[in-house]
């Protein structure tokens, strides 16, 4: 039987192994149908592929809409290529030479896997499987039960195969499993019995607990991370992120050299520290007025589709009922026609009918061209508020950024007139306090420390324009695209709507033909021509 | 100016009234014919006789008149010539008609204020609804004038009819007397209220509740599109229209003619504001009223003071005083005020009597502007002086009793039949019929056309279920002849409706094969409607599919996608024999598809085929389905018939007239007592016992034997009643002189004692006092029993078979 098998060359898998499949598993009676058609490798959601002596998965990136994948009893040596199949829910891999788990990231809908007789020495690669329910990694090589620990965060694990695996031998092995896994329902083909389950965490509660602990720690944690992620989102959204606090504050002097040099002067301490409250409390308004805004732009855009949708709704209702009209109207129409008894009166028919298909073309277009010119004004509208909104909010940016700059201007003077007096003491060598070597290097000349706290001061506004840049960059970006949206979105109505009303019309005129050709067929039949 | 406009006002009135006096003789002339216009007298009326009824039986001051009455209607008389003195062109007050026995009464002293034991009886609703269904309606001799004649109130109760004064004054007596501040109205109605014609009004227990306007303050959004130019011609719209109205008023002008007529009827009433009523008013003050509204006796319905209805009020009264109305009527009673004490509004009669609530505090005032009204007219300054001070006479009318029994069975005979508009109202007394009925409301859905709904299968019904109970969330089920609509609600497949159409059942139509049941209706079509399924996509959710059985086709349409008009549709031509030889089993022509918003045609059979198939298969399912619920329909109409055919009222355990088992169970466990008494006195010691032993039960005793056996026993049972005399006697004196020493040693310490202290001392004093109580009255007793128990047993021992021999007297 090995002889044999090792006989048969090992397969890469290629189209034409994939046609064969697809075709063993019809039913007879659709394989002809199906035969005619050929066969869409997108189209297929089920592909069995056992016992082929495959040795690499290939070819497979067509098959967009698999669910169901058995590559059992193969030879394989790698899971790969399976990237695109992201919407598998069933993938069996039992019975191959598999010795690492990997390449499965992106299958996030996976239910059941099964790993089944492989090779494999570790549970790994395998976080983002959080679907999966049943999992068969039995008969491989799995040596260390600490392993189990990590199915742990499969929460909806409810079956698990582990036999077969060197760590089977442990005495405590079934128990320490239903310890770590405590929803599971069964493990290696047996029930999970409450007995067991109670024992199991009698026994290994002093693991469990502290794995619980760090557990809900780290969830703590991660919401956090997240509810502060969520909400510097929304800070962003309104343009003003790290505006509610000392943030650009600290930003000026982050990377400011000379200022901290400059710190040392005595009297600069005080000044800096009253700089500080009045430029906090600045920044604080420009974000509360931000925030404010923000609501106050969703509020008309929200306004604005809520306005476009009734519209809409009303559009659709109209010509819902122009189209049903006509639908009742065809019928009695398409009858007439299915009853002609003659080829002249089915022909007088045919015209009036088409004069009818005509009319709703045209009425339909007609309803359409009202609409869009409807929809244009309140597009025109909407951008007008919305460009107000826009440069509402930029001046008043603006005037708040000039405080700002007001405030760092009155800085820069105080911390002038300081600097020269402290030079002044310093050339009359008056000054008590003991400073650092760099501050008496600076005060030596007057050049270099007006020098040094210009810079600062450039520095410092430098930071407050860019921050205003961004701030009005990002609301103009923002008008934009919120105009540019509103437009796209109706020009795209539109044209699907002219398009879906020649396809109707289009529709309705071949069923006319269709109709038409088969009743003169019938025509002839009953009187054939002379 | 005012007053002159008046006076032409009063001169038209007058006028009118003339017109109307002479329409009434018409009317009078016309109704004494039989079979002519019915519009006052219904035809209902049987003609009771007042004068055969039976006066015996009533008790004296039905009969005479006591001096206080008498001299209550001199005063009335008085007040009546003043009256016409003053107001000469209104007309006579109602004051003092006569009674069953021919004797003037005061109409206040026909009120008999009653409160009677029902709970019911205790609001005015129940009141009035008891009044109107308990009575049968009598119009009016006249409809112009009020009546001649005033029953009392327990005559009429007796024979269980009345006109509207008969109704107002019973229903007045019974507000009265639970409390209300209610008045009896003589005025005026409109022709409806007159003579409880409620065909115009709809039934109350078909009035939809009143909506609550939502009010969803919709804020106007900016954004909102120009509604396109109207380009379209304005006359020929409206020539259009006229032309629709036209043909529309001659298309209705026959089916409308009932209920024009109707309407008109109550438009052109030319008595309209002359007709007399008696009703009832009810003022706000007590029993929390909190504002004056009237009652209509007839109905028993509450009506509003402003209720156009009512056209004028002449005077009102209550058992305690008469007033009449001074304010002009001509807008009805829009604009009365109903403050009694207001003596420019309101002429009052009696003007010491109790004061109306609301008045006490000004009550003063006002007697001085009586008198001085009273003091231009009456010269007698005596006689007005004994007109104040003088109290309405209790009412005349014996008290007004209603019998548990004929309050259960309210309306006479038990029924009563009421007819609104469009509807038709029943009502019977509880247990009257067998069935248990005891409402039934018929409404019809116009004026001509009645339904009848029988209980033949395939004939036309709704049935209502309760779709949370059923497991296919069905909520109606209607049928007719060839149809079946079924509604559903909360299904996992989103079904709302489903339409089954039956094709004639016929026996050559049908094709072997084609139908399992021979009997059932082959079926024509079927369709389904299905709400919209979010999880799909709307091109793939199907909205509506229809089988068409008989060509073989199926049709789907699917929901529409976002935006769009027109929605996707596939219909497919199941497969015909000629496919099936040429064993393809799907062809294009089998399915036309139109996909909305995508050009890309569907040229996959394979997807269509399975669809097909699935179709297919649900078809079968759905067949089947259809017959489940026909057999569901003949099931459940079988179980209403048997229903209907056998009904079990259940009685209250509490009414032990009428719950049979409970009575017999009351009976029973009366006749267990009863036994249980007379086993317990056979069971008697035998007294003779202990004497018999003593002299070793002989055979047969000697004379002397006898007598000292009886005189032992006699003498035993005497010591043993002296002994227990004695014992109750020591224990008496006991008493007695533990509560003399507790008592002294009270009197003693009586100034140390802490309140507790003695509040238990007197405790235990009444608890004494109430041992020597019993004791005394024990010991009394034992005195007054002890002879004739010694009698008794005397009794006995001569009656003793053992000792009969020797001791019956010769």
């Amino acid at each position: 039987m090995s002889l044999s098998y090792n006989s048969i060359e090992p397969n890469v898998i290629d189209d034409e192994m994939l046609q064969k499949a697809i075709e063993e598993q019809r039913p007879e009676d659709i394989v002809k149908l199906a035969e005619s058609e050929g066969i869409d490798f997108r189209d297929v959601t089920e592909l069995q592929l056992s016992f082929r002596n495959i040795l690499q998965i290939d070819n497979l990136w067509q098959f967009e809409s698999l669910t169901k994948l058995q590559l059992d009893n193969n030879v394989i040596e790698k899971i790969e290529a399976l990237e695109s199949l992201v919407h598998l829910v069933w993938l069996d891999l039992s019975f191959n030479n598999i010795e690492v788990i990997e390449g499965l990231d992106t299958l996030v809908k996976l239910q059941d896997l099964s790993l089944y007789n492989n090779r494999i020495s570790k549970i790994e690669h395998m976080d983002t499987l959080q679907e999966l329910q049943i999992f068969s990694i039995g008969k491989n090589n799995l040596t260390a039960l600490e392993d189990v620990v990590y199915l742990r965060r499969f929460k909806k694990l409810r079956t698990l195969n582990l036999t077969g695996n060197p760590f089977c031998e442990e005495e405590q092995y079934v128990l320490f499993v239903v310890a770590h896994i405590p929803d599971l329902v069964y493990l290696d083909f047996k029930l999970v019995s409450d007995t067991t389950r109670e024992l199991a965490v009698s026994k290994y509660q002093y693991l469990i607990d502290p794995l619980e602990l760090e557990e809900a720690q780290a969830l703590a944690q991660l919401e956090e991370k997240l509810a502060k992620q969520k909400e510097l989102e929304y800070h962003k959204r309104a343009f003003v992120e790290y505006l509610n606090g000392s943030f650009l504050f600290d930003s000026l002097y982050a990377e400011d050299t000379e200022a901290a040099k400059l710190a040392y002067l005595p009297g600069v301490d005080d000044l800096l520290q009253a700089y500080r409250k009045d430029f906090v409390s600045v920044c604080e308004n420009l974000f509360n007025y931000g925030l404010k805004e923000y609501e106050k732009r969703e509020a008309e855009v929200s306004e604005f589709y809520e306005g476009l949708h009734e519209a809409l709704t009303a559009n659709q209702r109209e010509g819902r009922k122009i189209i049903l009209d006509f639908e009742n109207k065809i019928k009695e129409r398409l009858d007439e026609i299915h009853h002609a008894t003659s080829y002249n009166i089915a022909e007088s028919k045919r015209v009036e009918y088409n004069e009818d298909i005509l009319q709703l073309s045209e009425t339909l277009m007609t309803l359409e061209m009202q609409t869009v010119d409807q929809l244009e004004e309140l597009i025109k509208d909407f951008e007008k508020n919305i460009a107000a909104i826009a440069s509402t909010f930029m001046e008043n940016v603006k005037g708040m950024m000039a405080q700002c700059r007001d405030l760092e201007n009155r800085h820069h003077e105080k911390l002038l007139e300081i600097s020269i007096n402290t030079l002044e003491k310093s050339i009359k060598n008056e000054l008590d306090e003991d400073l650092p070597d760099d501050i008496r290097g600076l005060l030596g000349d007057k050049t270099t420390l007006v020098n040094t706290v210009n810079t600062s001061h450039n520095v410092h506004l430098l930071k407050i324009d860019m921050r205003e840049c961004d701030i009005l960059s990002n609301t103009y970006r923002w008008q934009a695209s919120v105009t540019g949206k509103a437009f796209q979105n109706e020009i795209d109505r539109n044209r699907s709507r002219v398009k879906e009303i020649f396809q109707y019309i289009d529709n309705l005129q071949e069923q006319l033909d269709n109709n038409l050709q088969e009743q003169l067929e019938n025509i002839e039949l009953l009187e054939p021509p002379e | 100016m005012e007053v002159l406009e008046e006076n032409v006002e009063e001169e038209q009135r007058e006028e009118e009234l003339m017109k109307a006096l002479e329409i009434s003789d018409e009317l009078h002339n016309i109704e004494t014919k039989p079979s002519v216009d019915q519009v006052c007298v219904p035809s209902d009326v049987s003609d009771f006789d007042w004068n055969s009824i039976d006066i015996s039986q009533l008790p004296s001051s039905y009969k005479t008149n006591s001096p206080r009455e008498k001299k209550l209607l001199r005063i009335a008389d008085h007040y009546l010539q003043q009256y016409t003195h003053l107001c000469p062109d209104r007309k006579p007050l109602f004051l003092y008609p006569v009674n069953e026995c021919g004797i003037k009464k005061f109409v206040s002293t026909t009120v008999r204020p009653t409160l009677l034991p029902y709970t019911e009886l205790y609001h005015w609703d129940g009141c009035a609804s008891f009044v109107c269904d308990y009575l049968t309606m009598e119009p009016l001799k006249s409809p112009l004038i009020p009546p001649s004649s005033l029953y009392s109130p327990t005559t009429i109760l007796k024979y269980q009819r009345g006109n509207c004064f008969d109704f107002s004054v019973l229903l007045c007596s019974m507000l009265v007397g639970a409390g209300y501040d209610a008045y009896c109205v003589n005025g005026y109605a409109t022709h409806d209220i007159c003579s409880l014609d409620e065909t115009l009004e709809v039934c109350p227990l078909l009035r939809k509740p009143q909506e609550v306007a939502k009010e969803i303050m919709k804020k106007s959004n900016k954004y909102r599109v120009k509604s396109s130019p109207d380009l379209q011609s304005k006359f020929e719209l409206q020539q259009e229209a006229k032309k629709k109205a036209e043909t529309e008023a001659t298309h209705k002008n026959k089916e409308r003619g009932e209920e024009v007529m109707e309407v008109e009827k109550s438009t052109h009433d030319p008595l309209n504001g002359l007709r007399v009523h008696a009703w009832v008013l009810v003022l706000s003050g007590k029993r929390e009223v909190p504002e004056p509204f009237f009652i209509n006796p007839f109905t028993g319905n509450s009506h509003s003071t402003m209720d156009e209805h009512f056209l004028g009020i002449e005077s009102v009264w209550n058992h305690k005083n008469y007033w009449v109305n001074m304010q002009d009527c001509r807008n009805g009673c829009k604009d009365l005020i109903f403050d009694l004490g207001d003596t420019v509004r309101w002429e009052i009669m009696l003007s010491e009597t109790d004061k109306p609530l609301q008045v006490l505090l000004d009550a003063e005032e006002e007697n001085e502007l009586f008198d001085r009204n009273m003091d231009d007219i009456v010269s007698d300054q005596e006689e007005e002086e004994e007109d104040t001070s003088f109290a309405m006479p209790p009412s005349w009318v014996a008290p007004i009793q209603i019998s548990p029994r004929e309050f259960e069975t309210r309306c006479s005979q038990g029924k009563k039949v009421i007819l609104y508009k469009k509807a038709k109202l029943e009502k019977w007394a509880p247990y009257l019929n067998r069935n248990g009925l005891v409402k039934r409301l018929t409404v019809y859905a116009d004026l001509h056309f009645h339904i009848y709904k029988s209980m033949e299968p395939e004939t036309e019904r709704v049935m209502e279920f309760y779709n949370e109970a059923r497991v296919d969330g069905l909520q109606k089920r209607a049928e007719n002849a060839s149809e079946i609509r079924e509604y559903f609600v909360g299904r996992d497949d989103f079904k709302y409706f489903q339409h089954t159409e039956f094709g004639k059942r016929g026996k050559k139509i049908s094709v072997a094969g084609t139908r399992t049941d021979m009997n059932s209706r082959p079926i024509v079509q079927m369709k389904e409607c299905f709400h919209r399924n979010l999880e799909k996509p709307a091109d793939e959710d199907v909205a509506e599919r229809v089988f068409l059985i008989m060509e073989e086709m199926i049709h789907l349409t699917y929901h529409l996608k976002d935006k769009y008009i027109t929605a996707s549709k596939k219909d497919f031509f199941k497969p015909t024999e000629k496919y099936r030889k040429q064993s393809e089993i799907m062809t294009p022509e089998m399915c036309i598809t139109y996909q909305a918003g995508s050009s890309v045609k569907d040229k996959k059979l394979l997807p269509l085929y399975n669809l097909l198939q699935e179709l297919t298969e649900e078809e079968k399912q759905l067949k089947q389905q259809v017959r489940q619920s026909e057999a569901e329909v003949l099931n459940i109409l079988k179980i209403r018939e048997n229903e209907e055919a056998d009904i079990k009222l259940t009685v209250s355990i509490y009414n032990t007239e009428r719950n049979e088992k409970t009575k017999e169970q009351y009976e029973a466990t009366k006749n267990a007592m009863e036994d249980e008494f007379t086993v317990h006195e056979e069971q008697d010691l035998d007294y003779l016992e202990p004497f018999l032993i003593q002299i070793g039960h002989p055979e047969k005793m000697t004379k002397g034997q006898v007598l000292r056996l009886r005189d032992d026993c006699l003498t035993d049972f005497k010591n043993r009643l002296i002994a227990k005399a004695n014992i109750i006697q020591a224990r008496f004196e006991k008493e007695v002189e533990e509560l003399k020493k507790k008592n002294q040693q009270f009197q003693e310490n009586q100034n140390q004692l802490s309140r507790e202290e003695e509040a238990v001392f007197l405790a235990d004093y009444s608890e004494t006092m109430f041992r020597i109580h019993i004791l005394a009255l024990r010991l009394n007793r034992e005195k007054q029993t002890a002879p004739q128990k010694y009698l008794a047993l005397e009794e006995k021992l001569r009656k003793d078979p053992r000792l009969a021999v020797h001791l019956s007297y010769p």
